[in-house]
């Protein structure tokens, strides 16, 4: 009880602290993924002139979806490191601080979310009652997302090298996942290889309910999760074993 | 002058040849280096103890072990009960963006109060700081002295079962100082069990009910202040 009251109160301090730091303020949660959106539109849809209508959509819900994902990783691998001064004071759970970016993380993108409904239905893509499935299918991401968040925060005190391979490979994971063009015409055996990230089944379940108006593979979506709470309890697990270690670290 | 101090009371806490090492430098094959090899200690309900020795002795990775931070790699920690064993962190968590209010809250919360709890105590908070309307501002418009105030109002709140102090006994200007290390004083004195670590003499011996001395990350002596002190400084 404790825990979860100071998680959301240090997820609330963050998102204001953050949004007080620039004079745009929390316009800044929209406009970014924005500006990220409008880049990858003129580079793949405008330039590579990629025709199907279906293209936008498809693109804009990857990289919504994407965003939220990447975030909770690239900021819970400082999330722990930078508080090890905190952590030489006061003796605290170390899963608050890579907990804390998630949920302010995912309060984000709920707002981004919000305009991405707003624009599919003007695109036409109209909400049904598949819509009830979301929440399953955004219930997985965040379990895949703190998996990795964890993993990640757990890491880079250690070897602070590591953040710079990390972006990298985030960026490389970005175009493994189906996040800005389908995979559906890999040639084997990348088709199964690329079949075993939980993420491409995600993806793919938000579109199904978002653009094609059809329930998500649940088979699909069953696998994700599963890997994903695997995932999720390695990390947890690790981070507690490595937990006493952090308070001797320089950061 | 050194104080009777409840000898006979309950041992709340004991040190088992407690060692700790750092790995300092961060390369590839870099050794370990010990900051504390052998310590062990009691520490008794309602007692100050003093912990003595010159800088890179020990003394702070040693108060780290005790609240519970550092966990020992040799030796062990011995607690009788569960303990809320807290060092005096000021301005714990604190973020410049915030105001007083928020960041009141959050730091209050990092120290293990719960929020209905710190809540109730905002107004003795903003009142003991001294704050007055920049209660409601943000941190970053606070001179520096301010945010020591209300650092020192908000870990005033939090009353663990052992306070453990390294060298800071008061923040603030003159007038603050003398209030708030009067507080810290008073509290010490009315049965609260502590350790304290201090350079100066005079406080461990005005404080202090027994005193240790910790020279290299080795225990020298466990005594009457006076007696540690002497052997101390003659060494």
């Amino acid at each position: 009880m404790r825990f979860l009251e100071l998680l959301w109160f240090s997820a609330y301090a963050e998102l204001k602290a953050e949004s007080a730091r620039s004079y745009l303020g929390f316009v800044w949660w929209l406009l970014e993924p924005a500006m990220f959106m409008a880049v990858f539109y003129v580079a793949f849809g405008v330039l590579m002139g990629m025709r199907d209508p279906d293209y936008i959509p498809f693109l804009i819900i990857g990289l919504t979806l994407w965003q939220w994902f990447k975030s909770c990783i690239s900021h819970g691998g400082y999330a722990i490191w930078l508080n090890i001064p905190m952590m030489r004071q006061v003796r605290l759970p170390v899963l608050l601080f890579p907990l804390t970016v998630v949920v302010s993380d995912t309060v984000k993108f709920l707002f981004v979310f919000a305009v991405l409904l707003l624009i599919l239905w003007s695109l036409g893509y109209g909400p049904w009652r598949g819509y009830v499935a979301l929440p399953l299918v955004f219930g997985v991401l965040l379990l895949l997302a703190t998996a990795c968040g964890v993993a990640a925060a757990a890491i880079v005190p250690f070897v602070p090298d590591i953040r710079f391979v990390i972006e990298n490979a985030l960026m490389a994971m970005m175009f493994v996942s189906g996040v800005v063009f389908s995979l559906g015409s890999l040639s084997e055996p990348y088709r199964s290889w690329v079949a075993l990230n939980p993420l491409v089944g995600i993806l793919e379940s938000a579109r199904d309910i978002l653009m094609r108006g059809q329930w998500p593979d649940w088979i699909l979506l069953a696998k994700a999760a599963g890997g994903s709470i695997v995932l999720l309890v390695i990390a947890i697990f690790a981070i507690h074993r490595l937990a006493p270690r952090y308070a001797k670290l320089a950061v | 002058m050194s104080q009777g101090g409840p000898a006979v009371s309950e041992i709340l806490l004991r040190l088992e040849n407690v060692g700790v090492a750092y790995h300092g430098v961060r390369r590839v094959g870099a050794g370990a280096f010990w900051a504390v090899e052998d310590v062990s200690l009691d520490l008794r309900e309602g007692e100050t103890l003093g912990l003595i020795g010159r800088n890179g002795a020990g003394k702070s990775t040693l108060l780290r072990v005790i609240a519970g931070i550092l966990r020992p790699d040799r030796g062990r920690v011995v607690v009788k009960r569960p303990l809320r064993i807290q060092m005096l962190a000021l301005g714990l968590g604190f973020v410049p963006h915030l105001s007083g209010r928020d960041n009141a809250l959050l730091s209050g919360m990092l120290l293990g109060l719960r929020r209905r709890k710190i809540e109730r105590c905002l107004p003795a908070i903003q009142d003991y700081s001294e704050l007055g309307d920049f209660f409601e501002m943000p941190l970053s418009t606070y001179s520096s002295g301010m945010v020591m105030r209300l650092g020192f109002a908000v870990a005033m709140q939090s009353q663990p079962d052992v306070l453990l102090i390294d060298e800071v006994l008061g923040v603030g200007d003159a007038e603050f100082l003398k209030k708030s290390e009067g507080d810290l004083r008073q509290r010490m004195r009315s049965g609260m069990t502590c350790v304290l670590v201090s350079h100066q003499d005079s406080t461990v011996e005005e404080l202090a009910h027994r005193a240790a001395w910790i020279e290299h990350g080795k225990l020298v002596m466990q005594d009457d202040v006076g007696a540690v002190l002497s052997a101390y400084h003659a060494a």
